[in-house]
């Protein structure tokens, strides 16, 4: 088991709404309760390249409009193409909310031009249309992939307008219990690809759900210790 | 005194007795007056009955807006304007959509359907500020801050701006805009209204913030999108800020002194809006000072009740700029019993991401911690990630027993209690109701 890692929190200034600070939190105390050191390294507009390459996981979330476009214009110029290399090499990486969008191929709003996305996972994201219903609330959903985490409940909160499908090479992450998921028809929610994963769970995806934060940390670091996770699980099971 | 009302229809009078009538009636059988259903039943009968009762006050109408602070401040220009005499309608907390402001003036008008105040001081929904102002011209309008709340139910704040600015910069140059000069959205808005602005703030270095706070929206200039700098934070985003972009620079409030009778600098800030308005008035300052020395929190807003020998004080924590400044002002307040109470129901929001952007980092180790609410486990797991050790606070998912619990410590110290907005009703109920304890 590695001692150390550096966690890469992608415009934590700009993408960073609904508690998304959650995972950060996550990941670096549940690395330092197993005695491994965990660097939050925050990578916004001015950072160079070189800093989120010398990082071992990746975590990006949500955004408003405006703060998105001003991340948006960087990522896809310059973080993006970074970001895609270290996924295809396996870094693990998770990607909640607009930053799931974003990692796809387009985002096609209901009215104004087709948004390109960083093209990291082969998914399209699509509005429906003014009078189509927000996808908005809890949603309970069991993992299907990867296998070791197959049956785990996951939970969490989803508030999206809109609808993403996965492209034939993207496994769905989990199969919607209850709620809408990637797009509220085929049943599926998230996607994986390699060791990053991307989720409509918005904010805190990893507090309720430490199985996917200990798969994230062992694909970092290797076999990790076992942790008492009976709150986590009482909390996970108050979601309905 | 009655006034003339003779320009309100006589159907519009009618249905204000209806209502009040019905109000009453069921009042007297003990189902409760009601804070927005009669004003809804009304507006059934008469959509445009909120433009002929704003048009009976001689003095006119004062909206407060903002995320937070409206229920206070609006007591406090309350408080001031009946110390000098006006008469004034005013919705009930939480009320705040224009059935409940409709419902005020049922409560307020005599059996002839009259309107007997001569202001109205009314605190509005940040979605409903758009709808109301079609329906009454206000003289004052006082926007206090915008923070992130609710996303699922107000969207987002850059959304609201455009709103509010869609909405405001239609009213005439005859209303005055009481606005926060430390909040870059609240100051945006000045910008583009036809009335005069006046602007409050603070000027006390001493008070800026050492480290700054999480949960922050607006640092990227709301005129021209680039990032903001700030000579000091107050909290929050709220500060001394300048853009370093454009020319868009923090107005220089011209009311940015007070004493404030209320711990806590956001109470600073509802005191400086209070002030702020009535000097816009004309009312001197000797008056407003006078007025607000015996000033009393609003419920729940550091309320405190003495129950079965315990003190408890209730802070009101509905978002997380709001849950932080209430933390921070008890634990500058020496806090060493906590409660914190976390519902999702609709008034508070079914998304509780959000106490992941509360500071809870800053809890001392040696306070004694306990959590209750609907949601109960998810705020454990965020005290728990928030101690160094994984400490995890005492649960009860049963709130009477979290009193008890306190209660039999035995410590005389005094209970803190953080509550979302159903879990502070639901706190009150059983610190005064019969079941004490």
């Amino acid at each position: 088991m590695k001692k150390s890692i550096r966690i890469a929190w992608l415009y934590p200034d700009l993408m960073s709404t609904y508690g998304d600070r959650g995972n950060v939190i996550v990941l670096e105390r549940r690395s330092s309760w197993r005695g491994v050191r965990a660097d939050i390294v925050p990578v916004t507009l001015e950072t160079p390249v070189s800093v989120l390459e010398s990082c071992g996981l990746i975590f990006m979330g949500g955004a408003q409009d405006r703060q998105q476009k001003l991340a948006g214009e960087d990522f896809l110029k310059r973080k993006g193409p970074v970001v895609k290399k270290m996924v295809e090499s396996n870094i693990p990486a998770l990607f909640v909310c607009a930053a799931y969008q974003f990692v796809g191929r387009y985002y096609k709003p209901y009215q104004g031009d087709t948004i390109p996305g960083a093209g990291i996972f082969d998914l399209t994201t699509e509005h429906p249309g003014d009078q189509a219903k927000r996808l908005i609330g809890n949603v309970r959903a069991e993992i299907v992939n990867p296998h070791v985490l197959a049956g785990t409940v996951i939970v969490g909160f989803e508030n999206h307008g809109g609808r993403t499908h996965l492209g034939p090479k993207m496994k769905p992450l989990a199969k919607v219990i209850s709620g809408n998921g990637n797009n509220g028809d085929d049943g599926w929610e998230g996607v994986i690809y390699k060791n990053a994963i991307g989720s409509y769970f918005h904010g805190p995806l990893l507090p309720k759900n430490p199985a996917i934060a200990d798969w994230l940390l062992e694909k970092a670091l290797g076999t990790l210790a076992l942790l008492n996770d009976t709150l986590e699980q009482k909390a996970n099971e108050s979601v309905r | 005194m009655l006034r003339d009302n003779e320009g309100m229809g006589l159907f519009d009078r009618l249905v204000v007795i209806l209502t009040k009538l019905v109000s009453f009636t069921s009042t007297l059988l003990g189902l409760g007056a009601g804070e927005t259903w009669p004003g809804e039943v009304a507006l059934m009968l008469r959509p445009n009955i909120a433009t002929a009762l704003s048009e009976r006050l001689s003095d006119g109408v004062i909206l407060v807006a903002g995320t937070n602070g409206k229920t206070t401040t609006s007591l406090m220009v309350k408080t001031i304007l009946e110390h000098i005499g006006d008469s004034v309608v005013h919705n009930a907390t939480g009320a705040n959509l224009i059935n409940g402001v409709v419902s005020s003036f049922i409560r307020n008008a005599d059996w002839l359907g009259r309107v007997r105040a001569d202001v109205g001081i009314f605190e509005i929904d940040e979605n409903s500020l758009p709808v109301i102002l079609r329906y009454m011209t206000p003289k004052r309008v006082i926007l206090l801050n915008l923070f992130r709340d609710q996303l699922d139910r107000y969207g987002e704040v850059d959304v609201i701006v455009e709103k509010w600015i869609r909405a405001l910069s239609a009213l005439p140059k005859e209303t005055v805009f009481i606005l926060n000069s430390d909040d870059p959205a609240v100051a945006f808005i000045g910008t583009s209204v036809k009335g005069k602005a006046v602007y409050y703030g603070l000027n006390d270095a001493g008070k800026y913030l050492s480290v700054r706070e999480h949960a922050t929206d607006s640092t990227f200039c709301p005129s021209c999108g680039r990032r903001l700098t700030y000579r000091g934070v107050y909290y929050s985003h709220i500060g001394v800020w300048k853009c370093t972009g454009c020319s868009f620079t923090r107005p220089d409030p011209t009311v940015n002194r007070w004493p404030s009778t209320l711990p806590g600098l956001y109470n600073q800030y509802n005191t400086l809006a209070a002030v702020a308005l009535a000097k816009s008035l004309g009312i001197p300052e000797s008056a407003i000072k006078k007025s607000l020395q015996s000033f009393a929190p609003a419920f729940g807003r550091q309320e405190e009740i003495e129950s079965a020998g315990k003190t408890v004080k209730l802070f009101l924590s509905k978002n997380p700029a709001g849950f932080n400044a209430s933390l921070r002002t008890v634990l500058d307040m020496g806090a060493k019993e906590l409660l914190f109470v976390l519902n999702d129901r609709i008034p508070d929001g079914r998304d509780v991401s959000w106490i992941w952007d509360v500071d809870f980092e800053t809890v001392p180790p040696s306070a004694t911690v306990l959590v209750s609410g609907d949601r109960a486990y998810d705020m454990a797991l965020r005290l728990k990630y928030a101690s160094p050790a994984g400490r995890e606070p005492q649960v009860f998912t049963d709130l009477s027993l979290a009193f008890m619990h306190a209660r039999e410590r035995n410590t005389h110290e005094p209970l803190y209690v953080l509550a979302t907005y159903s879990a502070m009703l639901e706190a009150r109920k059983i610190l005064k109701g019969r079941k004490i304890l």
